[in-house]
């Protein structure tokens, strides 16, 4: 619940995204996790005295793509500006940012279904697709990372100075569920631009928060707070069920909200005074003089649109009106590029595409394959399909397939030959096992011939079990049917 | 006579044709440096046996194989101190070359002393360094000009056959005026910043001082250039200057820009100017009046945009992964505050506060936001100037050397010298500064020419013919 | 533009630096003279004049790695370090 009757929240995100290029933002050392400390540095992302910018074009091309995916108008003219402030982490005591003229403004996140909490999928809130609009998107220089001991603090500068995109939100949001899904929504499409891998618990996308609750139908907004500490999607929806209720029962009982920053303690299950935000910090923004301002109408906006992907919205809807998968496979796909073009090339080869989905959705998917490198080739499954839709072999009997399939990869054709599964179609020597079957089972006959039809299924069992399983299971139904009303 | 008093081109064909060798010159510049160093002080520091080792190892079939060059301390060499005359960058060494450092490296010269400067290059007479002043050599009483002013000593005095030095607001200029050699500031975007320590990232461009017009030429052809590590230099193709002297000023159009002419003016330097003027008319030149109506604000838009600039380039300097750093700090707060308030002295303070003040919130749109736009008129007075003629003629310091300690109790007078140079660096014009009088004390005079912008070229030539066709540039001061 | 209320102590604050109360003064008195000057620019009217932006050629990097300092060389400028990390007082969120 968000909100008592009374009272709705009102919910923005700011969102920091580590881009994945191969170099840091403004120099050429390595933009990668896990070097050893202070090992990819230099005098540029250092702060060293005399050092000077220059900014990494793929960084730029990606959030320009990002920024044509979710709809935003791209600057012509972008420039970096300077955030001025002190902090041990910040080599230069001010962060190049952008300020007045950010790469991309306005744009929006469709809120995906299912990317809502597993328990609000039904909820009126998933289901009215809301779409969140966005402020702004801009490129700006990540900050070092800093150890604390018990007196002192060590900083590795190896991150300082790594690309991260900041995606703000308008203050759109209504409830925890959508701050999920926006979450969600916007790493689907991050995913589809391979622009970052966007993992809140790998720190690839950090999220603040910033939430106030206001009388239901007022246009006024409350007074906000800013939540911080949040390293998972599923935290970011706890804290603000928390804090949206502790502001409901403060203005409840007519007390008023501090605007303040506090900590979400996740282990707690609240939040806590950070700071009270008794002055902004003034941090001086100004253009960066170092910097030239970037066009992007000479070359980098016609890069970023040739190399745009189809959207996750395009693209489920394409599946689910040209291959017939259901909504959720559509959305399964569409989070997971990799698999989406596994199962497309699976699907390429037979009409039976929504059969493909099922295989390797819920059966190939359940053994964590990598589509990249597995050793079971797409094509198999298109064949799996078509083999059990078209009567050569029964659901059953494809059971057996796959399963060979993942121990022995090879044809499925040649894998039912292999196991001797090919179906028995042949009417004669069905009427044989529908015979026995018949003869054999004269109480579920004497059954049926009353009117229990369901006694027939005895006698299926039966010539199922005979057939090893080979027999046409429609085949079956229509021969008996014919045999026991004669 | 000693190879200290010769002109780098001239040791460059020495040197090729074998006759001299580079440990010569060095030996040379040393027995110089150690009859005068002591008075002048132009160094704070000396290598002498890496000296030695490099012109050991000089090949004098590159450009300035074997020359020896002096660095102005904010220039970061590898392995060697850059102090900016500050307290605050005790015992730093630098890890990288600049890469006007480094060009000169690949075109052969090696580096011998760094020279002593105003601290972070904020101020005009030297006077501001943590480790000492400066002596003007031609008068030990007075100011050499700053803040290249350990720069402009050394050629000056002798002591160096050319220096590097940097340019904000007339900072190789008005010292090389005062000292009485040649000092050039190229366009913005001609010679990349990349290792300088910055002090106003929009106006700072690295220049030579150097005893001859030639010799400047022959420094700015090594330097220019586009470097892939500095965004805002220009993607010119690269181009010798001074290739082929003309030696005339026929035809040339040399504007004298009113504001730069007013009554009350030191009665000497106007007559060395005047007298100039009359050269370049005597000699086809023609000279027009022009204006550039905006100069009376010029002072109030630097001291505000190269404040701002410098507040944040210097925030950097706070004890945490170079430099010095207060002793046993208690917490975060104070490692800051007292490693930065012991580290940089008052001019500096002063500087930070003031740029500070002008972004901060409620006042950064009548102070900042206005100085830029004011900055834009600016650049237009020379844009339309140049319309109207090729070069600016103006004087380079309203007046010649003033006495040691006269001026450091009174900043604003101090920033008001600056009315000549700082407008060029608002607009991004070069210009060069080369001798043109002497006073009745025997004080340089210095002329200004300003170029419109990447027109170097067109200034060197007139600069030399002027030069070439008098004596000032031989004379020495008192050694 | 009027008279900037120029409170010397505090926007030292901003910038980290401590004051004595002689400094605090002296700089108020010379700052104040100096921001008098400025108080010209306010008369100049500027409102077509676009700010200065240079010219835009969009001279980028590509993204290719370049050699980084060796860990030793960005340690030893370092005032304090301990395992590879370089130390700072402790930082209080």
């Amino acid at each position: 619940m968000s909100s008592s009757g009374n009272w709705e929240a009102v919910i923005g995100l700011e969102v920091h995204v580590q881009l994945r290029t191969r170099t840091k933002m403004f120099c050429g050392c390595v933009n990668q996790y896990g070097g050893a400390m202070n090992s990819q540095v230099c005098p540029v992302c250092l702060g060293l005295p005399g050092s000077l910018p220059v900014p990494n074009e793929e960084a730029i091309r990606r959030t320009i793509v990002t920024g044509l995916m979710l709809g935003c108008r791209i600057a012509p003219v972008a420039r970096f500006d300077r955030k001025n402030y002190f902090y041990p982490d910040m080599p230069k005591n001010y962060q190049i940012s952008q300020f007045d003229d950010p790469l991309c403004a306005g744009g929006t996140v469709g809120l995906d279904p299912f990317l809502f909490p597993k328990d609000l999928q039904d909820a009126d809130e998933a289901k009215a697709r809301r779409s969140i609009r966005l402020t702004r998107i801009h490129l700006e220089e990540d900050v070092a990372k800093s150890f604390h001991y018990e007196e002192r603090s060590g900083i590795d500068f190896n991150r300082a100075g790594t690309p991260l995109m900041e995606i703000v939100s308008e203050a759109d949001l209504r409830t925890p569920g959508e701050a999920f899904a926006f979450l969600g929504s916007l790493r689907q499409v991050l995913l589809a631009g391979d622009v970052s891998d966007a993992d809140m618990e790998k720190g690839q996308m950090r999220c603040d928060v910033n939430v106030s609750v206001r009388p239901t139908g007022q246009q006024e907004f409350g007074t906000k707070v800013e939540l911080k500490n949040l390293n998972s999607i599923s935290g970011v929806r706890r804290a603000l069920v928390y804090e949206i209720a502790r502001q409901i029962a403060a203005v409840d009982k007519g007390e008023a909200i501090q605007h303040e920053t506090r900590r979400w303690d996740d282990e707690a299950g609240a939040t806590f005074t950070m700071r009270t935000k008794e002055k902004a910090h003034d941090y001086r923004y100004f253009p960066e003089p170092d910097l030239l301002p970037v066009r992007t109408d000479q070359g980098l906006r016609s890069a970023a649109e040739k190399s745009l992907p189809e959207l996750p919205a395009t693209l489920q809807d394409r599946l689910m009106k040209e291959n017939g998968v259901t909504a959720y496979q559509a959305s399964v796909l569409a989070a997971d590029r990799a698999l989406c073009g596994y199962y497309e090339k699976a699907a390429a080869g037979t009409k039976h595409k929504a059969a493909v989905a099922n295989w390797i959705l819920n059966d190939f998917l359940a053994t964590q394959p990598d589509p990249a490198t597995t050793p079971i080739k797409p094509e198999y499954f298109g064949e799996l399909a078509t083999l059990v839709a078209e009567g050569g072999i029964n659901s059953a009997q494809g059971k057996k397939v796959f399963a060979e399939l993942m121990a022995n990869p090879s044809s499925p054709k040649a894998l039912v030959e292999k196991l001797g599964l090919a179906q028995i179609s042949d009417v004669g020597a069905l009427g044989v096992f529908c015979d026995e079957a018949i003869a054999a089972n004269p109480r579920s006959v004497e059954d049926y011939r009353a009117g229990k039809s369901n006694a027939i299924n005895a006698l299926k069992g039966f010539v199922m079990k005979k057939s090893q399983g080979k027999a046409n299971p429609a085949q079956v139904d229509e021969i008996l049917k014919a045999k026991l009303s004669a | 006579m000693s190879l200290a008093h010769e002109t780098l081109a001239s040791l460059r064909r020495r040197l090729s044709t074998k006759e001299i060798h580079s440990r010569d010159i060095v030996k040379d510049l040393l027995t110089e440096i150690g009859a005068r160093e002591k008075t002048v002080h132009a160094f704070t520091h000396i290598d002498e046996k890496a000296a030695f080792a490099a012109a050991e190892k000089a090949d004098p079939s590159l450009p300035l194989g074997g020359i020896p060059i002096a660095l102005k301390d904010n220039l970061n060499a590898l392995g060697d101190p850059c102090t900016c005359s500050s307290k605050i960058l005790e015992g730093y060494r630098a890890p990288y070359d600049a890469s006007a450092v480094a060009r000169l490296r690949q075109a052969g010269a090696l580096f011998l002393g760094r020279t002593n400067m105003d601290e972070f290059a904020m101020g005009s007479s030297t006077e501001n360094s943590a480790l000492g002043i400066t002596r003007n050599p031609w008068d030990s009483t007075r100011i050499p000009g700053g803040s290249s002013g350990g720069s402009a000593a050394a050629v000056a005095g002798r002591l160096a056959i050319a220096a590097l030095g940097s340019d904000t607001g007339g900072s190789i200029r008005q010292p090389a005026a005062l000292c009485g050699c040649v000092g050039l500031k190229p366009t913005y975007g001609r010679i990349s910043r990349y290792g300088l320590v910055a002090f106003a990232s929009s106006l700072d461009q690295i220049g030579p001082l150097t005893r001859t017009v030639e010799d400047s030429a022959i420094l700015l052809s090594a330097l220019a250039g586009h470097d892939p590590r500095d965004n805002t230099t220009d993607l010119r193709k690269p181009e010798t200057f001074l290739a082929k002297p003309t030696g005339s000023v026929k035809g040339l159009r040399v504007g004298l820009p009113k504001e730069y002419f007013l009554p009350g003016m030191n009665a000497e330097t106007e007559a060395a100017i005047r007298s100039a003027s009359q050269w370049f008319e005597k000699n086809g030149a023609t000279l027009v009046e022009v204006s550039l109506p905006h100069t009376p604000a010029a002072i109030a838009v630097y001291y505000i945009l190269a404040t701002a600039e410098a507040s944040a380039n210097l925030a950097r300097f706070d004890g945490v992964r170079y430099g010095r750093r207060a002793v046993d700090p208690k917490d975060l707060l104070d490692l800051y505050q007292r490693t930065r308030s012991e580290g940089f002295g008052p001019e500096v303070k002063r500087r930070i506060i003031l740029g500070t003040f002008v972004l901060s919130q409620g006042y950064a749109d009548a102070y900042y936001r206005k100085a830029q736009k004011v900055r834009g008129l600016l650049r237009q007075d020379f844009e339309s100037a140049f319309t109207k003629c090729d070069l600016l003629l103006t004087p380079t310091s309203p007046e010649p050397a003033f006495p040691l300690g006269e001026r450091t109790q009174d900043p604003l007078k101090m920033y008001l010298a600056d009315v000549f140079t700082i407008s060029t660096n608002l607009a991004g014009n070069g210009a060069i500064s080369l001798p043109c009088g002497f006073t009745k004390s025997n004080l340089p005079i210095g002329l200004q020419l300003i170029g419109p912008r990447f027109g170097e070229e067109k200034m060197l030539q007139a600069a030399h013919a002027y030069e070439q066709a008098h004596d000032f540039w031989k004379r020495m001061p008192p050694l | 533009m009027s008279a900037p209320k120029l409170n010397v102590a505090d926007v030292a604050g901003l910038a980290r630096l401590s004051l004595t109360p002689e400094e605090t003064s002296k700089f108020t008195a010379q700052l104040s003279q100096i921001l008098a000057h400025m108080e010209t620019l306010g008369q100049i009217p500027t409102g077509d004049v676009p700010e200065v932006v240079p010219p835009a050629q969009p001279v980028l990097r590509k993204d290719v790695p370049c050699p980084s300092l060796p860990l030793d060389v960005v340690l030893s400028n370092a005032p304090a370090q301990n395992n590879d990390l370089i130390l700072v007082p402790k930082i209080v969120e």
